[in-house]
């Protein structure tokens, strides 16, 4: 087991996996750190150094990744809300935001467009 | 006097004829018009009652032919371990029990490998050398190397040129100029380029040259090892060590003739310690063992070999346009990173390309391919200025258009240029002669079943698009018509 930023993962997990499993960054994010501290794409967890791991956090820990990242996207939603703007309007009641048809195919609105976006995420060791 | 009931009874016969085994059962029947069986077939179909048919007796089989979860059949072959698949996918087999032995077949040996009066004849590779090659990766699975009893090889027209050049270079080094001769192998798919490789490989092992083979240029930059900044480079260069340490332990294995006398001469700079009266082998070993420290074992093994007296060396790599462009990695900007700046490759085309001369001589080769080739436009050109050169055409234009590697560009120049001993060498189709000594090692071998005949030769030859020889084994050894 291998602990990036207070997360624990097994050592045959693909670091950019493992990266990405943080709410707030993706394959470009991702590619980007692993470039920075010269950890190639196909590098697994447990083959890298110590040394690395720690940078890994140190720069993960800089970061506005998952509950910063968000609650940022939470507050965006929650402003436009208390303003009573439309799109914090149909945010709240979990109808598209922007211009969509409602007569069908709104399940991605039903399932994301909510106040309390992203959920609570995962339990820190 | 004839009744309704009798009326009807004659018009339903149509209708169903097992319906009218007895009267009683033509009342319970819905009553349809005649000719007509559209309400029965609209009806609703009647469902089947559960039950109907006999519960199997207890121990009595019954067919199940329903998927369910969690029953046996689901999951029931056994996963192969870790890496096995793979293994099987790599595995290369020499030898064929199967296959007859040739008796007239002849090795190569280290006085004849050089010798002109080879052309055209199949000569076997002697054992040693058969590990060697196996040590450095040289025969590939594509290869038909596991039809015949034991591996052997057409000694073709380039391959005499091959080893005239080998025989300059072995001349040029005990005179005052150490000669560096520097080749690039091209030619159509399934000429032989990778197995005229294998031979010049096998012409040093036997010359007892030193040898540094990069079996597989793509396996360096496909960015499937670490890589890490090299300190004090500037611009900076790349390492890669587990790539360099795999490196080291292929060239321990096949240069095991060597590193058995070779003694260190000088002092190097290492972080590991060394042992006392330790050899030159035990400082390979270390690189083998500490991948953090290979590449400065690989300087401090070059060094050495620099020394006067060290044998010729033949370096060698296959696949060359993948090291002709960017590579996968990425550096610290999230740019790609240019081929050139990873050490191992900028150690080979530093040597390729004429900037760097190898210190006692000896052959550079590097081998194209045309089935696992990125394109590289830049190579291309330089190649096809070459050939232009060589029958003497006018030399062909860059396309300003096009998108050229600058670095290649730079790299190859010399292939312009009559008088660097840098050229191509051209791998193109069997003559006749040729062609008909290799099927007739075939058919001894029994794994050709036909006379060998100036007809059946020409037919092949000409099957083989004008004896392209992986063509031809495929026209007579692999299609069995």
């Amino acid at each position: 087991m291998v602990f990036i930023n207070g997360f624990s993962f097994t050592e045959a997990t693909l670091v950019k996996r493992s990266l990405e499993s943080f709410f707030g960054i993706g394959p470009k994010v991702s590619q980007k750190i692993m470039a920075k501290f010269h950890i190639h794409p196909w590098a697994k967890v447990g083959a890298l150094k110590n040394a690395t791991v720690m940078d890994l956090t140190a720069e993960l820990s800089t970061m506005k990744i998952e509950n910063d990242a968000r609650r940022e996207v939470q507050d965006n939603i929650r402003r436009l809300k208390d303003m009573g703007t439309y799109r914090g309007r149909r945010h709240a009641m979990g109808l598209p935001v922007r211009g969509q048809r409602t007569r069908t195919q709104i399940n991605t609105a039903r399932r994301l467009n909510k106040v309390e976006r992203g959920g609570s995420g995962r339990v820190q060791m | 006097m004839p009744s309704a009931n009798c009326l009807r009874n004659f018009s339903q016969l149509s209708l169903d004829a097992t319906a009218h085994s007895t009267a009683a059962s033509r009342f319970l029947q819905p009553r349809v018009a005649c000719f007509s069986t559209s309400a029965a077939r609209y009806a609703n179909p009647q469902m089947k009652k559960k039950g109907m048919t006999a519960a199997p007796k207890k121990g009595v089989k019954t067919l199940n032919t329903k998927k369910s979860k969690g029953a046996s059949g689901a999951d029931a072959g056994k996963r192969p371990a870790q890496g096995e698949r793979k293994a099987q996918r790599k595995r290369i087999v020499l030898s064929n029990n199967n296959a007859l032995e040739v008796s007239s077949l002849k090795d190569l040996t280290k006085t004849n490998v050089l010798s002109e009066a080879n052309e055209g004849l199949v000569m076997g590779l002697p054992e040693p050398v058969v590990d060697a090659l196996r040590d450095v990766e040289a025969f590939k699975t594509t290869q038909g190397w596991s039809f015949f009893r034991r591996p052997a090889v057409l000694v073709r027209k380039e391959a005499i040129q091959l080893a005239k050049l080998f025989k300059a270079a072995e001349e040029a080094a005990p005179g005052k100029d150490k000669k560096t001769i520097r080749r690039i192998l091209t030619g159509n798919r399934m000429s032989g380029k990778s197995t005229l490789l294998l031979q010049g490989l096998s012409m040093a092992f036997l010359r007892q040259w030193f040898v540094i083979s990069l079996p597989e240029c793509q396996d360096i930059v496909n960015a499937h090892t670490d890589y890490a900044p090299l300190e004090g480079s500037e611009p900076t260069q790349y390492t890669q060590d587990t790539y360099t340490a795999a490196l080291l332990s292929q060239t321990l294995k096949a240069n095991k003739a060597y590193f058995e006398n070779a003694k260190i001469t000088q002092k190097h700079d290492l972080a590991v310690p060394l042992p006392a009266k330790a050899k030159l082998s035990d400082l390979v070993a270390i690189g083998v063992a500490n991948p953090e420290a290979s590449w400065s074992v690989f300087k401090a093994l070059w060094t050495e070999l620099s020394q006067p007296g060290q044998p010729q060396i033949l370096l060698a790599a296959e696949g060359l346009s993948h090291i002709m462009q960017n590579s996968e990695y990425m550096n610290a900007d999230v740019k790609p990173i240019h081929a050139h700046d990873l050490t191992i490759v900028r150690h080979f085309v530093d040597h390729l390309s004429g900037v760097k001369q190898l210190p006692n001589g000896g052959v550079v080769l590097a081998a194209t391919s045309k089935s696992n080739a990125p394109a590289s436009p830049a190579m291309d050109f330089r190649i096809k200025s070459a050939e232009a050169l060589k029958i003497q055409t006018s030399i062909p234009q860059w396309n300003p258009y096009t998108n050229g590697d600058a670095r290649t560009m730079e790299a190859l120049k010399d292939l312009e240029n009559p008088k660097a001993d840098l050229d191509i060498l051209e791998v193109g189709g069997l003559s006749k002669e040729e062609a008909r000594s290799i099927m007739e090692y075939y058919a001894e071998s029994g794994m050709l079943r036909h006379q060998v005949n100036d007809g059946l030769v020409t037919e092949k030859w000409s099957l083989a698009g004008m004896g392209n020889i992986g063509e031809l084994e495929r026209a007579s050894v692999r299609a069995r018509i």
